[in-house]
């Protein structure tokens, strides 16, 4: 079995993000951390672990973005994965979900994938479209929402459940080769193995231009970025802690809420 | 080509649901004119009744594909059936619900239509440049104005936000309603499973404490539990995150995925406010959200913002509590 799994990585979600100048992109240059999309570690870890259950597998991990990704590709190996693969897309600007798939796409085609994997959704961009974009090109089925898979014995088919709506699995079955986008808590991702680590380290990754790949005419484009409008005035409190508990207490015995 | 909005009804289990109506009245906010025309496509095994209750609540025409046997959702059959529909008879938009199911459909039918595919759209904004769509990037924290491109555009329209019109002055609309018989080669459906059940009193609790990953620990829950206590009729809840990692339940969790619930306090510890998480609380009649980051999207909805870290503040607004509560 021969699996991709499509990673990127993301700025860590505690910290703000702030927007340029312009409205243009945000201040790349202030987010002083990133990691692997939380949904990406648990389509790697799905990854291993088909491979520790059927053997004989190999799994390569592709991420597309600017030199940085490089990171999350070695931490995919730490945690068990064989290749990498970076797609350097160059300096930090917005990319369409629709490039990075048709660029994606373009690398898997012809390889004997029989397996793509993917999060469901980045943290950053929240459009959750390159898995099945990849899937259209390449001519493949996929599922979204994964929360469940399981490969048939004869290696041609994969039973799959979809998280639906209110605590509901959709489930059914594709034949291989196929994409699924993969939801968390479909596992418990594991940490980086030392050794794994140095592995990645030592075998370097494989680099491709972006610029090198099909570059197709864009079909919807960034204007700006803003900062959300509060939907409800609320109050924010202010004081030291003390005096924001004694307010907020003051507050919901107003409401009738506390005794 | 043409400058028509395509509408896709979301149905499950016989029935249409609300997001529906929500999409017909995001088309009408998208129309130029009243001349743009609205069509609604419905796809499903029994969709006569449907498409009849859409025609006459809406006033617009709709154009059902009786599939039979068809489960409520199949990724195959849907793209298999719109994807030459829309590319014979063009429009300029194509309105789907942001959800599990259109999420699935919607990106492979804008390959499929060369058109432009927007996900999670909040709002539409117009300008002598033309249309724009809103839609949260970066957990919310920012909003991202996107202008389409191709001729076609696939939009997913986040479920809550338009408002479905009452208006009753309209004649009701044409339905008309092809049989199709089609085969799926590929996506093989076998049922539709409950997975979670939702944790007894969530729904009918009058308080809600809910927890998310800023309690940064599973002790941490320790303190959500203990501010649970104060209240009368409480519940403790969390964010998918904490049912993620273990901390909770499945059937606590609180959002598109997990349980919609409407409590008369919702107090949001440590959760930024994921447009998911929102989505199953943002009908609370009170909301007070406790986070130490201030640009947590949370406070976006709540009515009383509390910047602080939950772990020093709650066992503080706990103490206050009992402190009041003896003077009283």
């Amino acid at each position: 079995m021969k699996i991709l799994v499509c990673i990127k990585q993301v700025p860590e979600s505690e910290n703000p993000i702030l927007i340029d100048d312009g409205n243009a992109w945000v201040q790349s240059d202030e987010i002083r951390e990133f990691k692997m999309n939380r949904l990406d570690e648990f389509a790697v870890e799905e990854a291993v672990l088909i491979k520790e259950t059927l053997g004989d597998t190999k799994i390569d991990v592709l991420s597309a973005g600017p030199e940085r990704a490089t990171e999350v590709i070695r931490r995919s190996i730490g945690m068990g994965a064989d290749a990498g693969i970076h797609i350097d897309t160059g300096s930090e600007r917005y990319h369409s979900s629709f490039e990075i798939a048709a660029g994606i796409a373009e690398y898997a085609r012809g390889k004997p994938y029989d397996l793509i994997l993917t999060g469901a959704m980045s943290e950053d961009n929240m459009q959750g479209q390159v898995g099945p974009m990849i899937a259209r090109r390449l001519s493949r089925p996929c599922a979204t929402a994964v929360i469940f898979e399981k490969i048939a014995a004869d290696k041609k088919t994969i039973y799959v459940e979809r998280e639906i709506e209110g605590g509901q699995r959709d489930t059914l079955a594709l034949p291989l080769p196929a994409v699924l986008t993969i939801q968390s808590g479909i596992n418990t991702p594991r940490y980086p193995s030392l050794s794994n680590l140095l592995r990645a380290n030592k075998q370097g990754l494989k680099r491709i231009n972006g610029a090198d790949l099909v570059q197709p005419a864009a079909r919807e484009n960034l204007v700006a970025l803003v900062y959300p409008q509060k939907t409800r005035s609320g109050t924010v409190l202010k004081g030291t802690e003390k005096e924001k508990a004694t307010q907020l207490i003051r507050i919901l015995r107003e409401k009738a809420l506390l005794p | 080509m043409t400058n028509d909005i395509a509408v896709i009804a979301e149905h499950a289990g016989g029935r249409l649901m609300p997001v529906t109506f929500e999409l017909i009245a995001f088309a009408k906010k998208l129309r130029q004119s009243k001349s743009t025309a609205i069509r609604v496509l419905i796809l499903g095994a029994e969709i006569k009744n449907l498409a009849r209750q859409i025609a006459d609540q809406s006033g617009l025409s709709v154009l059902g594909f009786e599939i039979p046997a068809m489960p409520d959702y199949n990724g195959e059959l849907y793209t298999r059936i719109l994807a030459p529909y829309f590319s014979a008879d063009r429009p300029l938009y194509v309105c789907i619900a942001h959800t599990s199911r259109g999420s699935d459909f919607g990106p492979a039918l804008a390959i499929d239509l060369n058109g432009a595919c927007i996900s999670g759209i909040e709002d539409v904004l117009t300008s002598d440049d033309g249309i724009c769509f809103a839609r949260p990037v970066y957990g919310g924290k920012l909003i991202a104005h996107i202008r389409p491109l191709a001729a076609t555009s696939v939009l997913t329209i986040q479920p809550g936000i338009f408002k479905p019109d009452k208006q009753s002055d309209h004649k009701s609309g044409r339905v008309v309603i092809r049989q199709v018989a089609a085969k799926t080669h590929q996506w093989r459906s076998m049922g539709v499973k409950q997975a979670a059940m939702t944790a007894k009193g969530i729904a009918e609790a009058e308080v809600v404490v809910a927890a998310g990953q800023g309690i940064g620990d599973k002790d941490n829950l320790d303190l959500i539990n203990q501010l649970a206590a104060i209240f009368a009729k409480s519940a403790v809840a969390g964010s998918r995150i904490v049912c993620d990692l273990g901390w909770l339940e499945y059937g606590c969790q609180v959002g598109v995925t997990g349980a919609s619930v409407s409590p008369q306090l919702y107090l949001a510890c440590g959760i930024s406010g994921a447009i998911q998480h929102i989505s199953g609380m943002r009908g609370s009649d009170f909301i007070v959200a406790i986070n130490k980051d201030p640009a947590a999207a949370i406070f976006q909805v709540a009515d009383i913002c509390v910047v602080e870290d939950l772990k020093s503040f709650i066992p503080i607004l706990i103490e206050t509590y009992q402190e009041t509560r003896n003077k009283a």
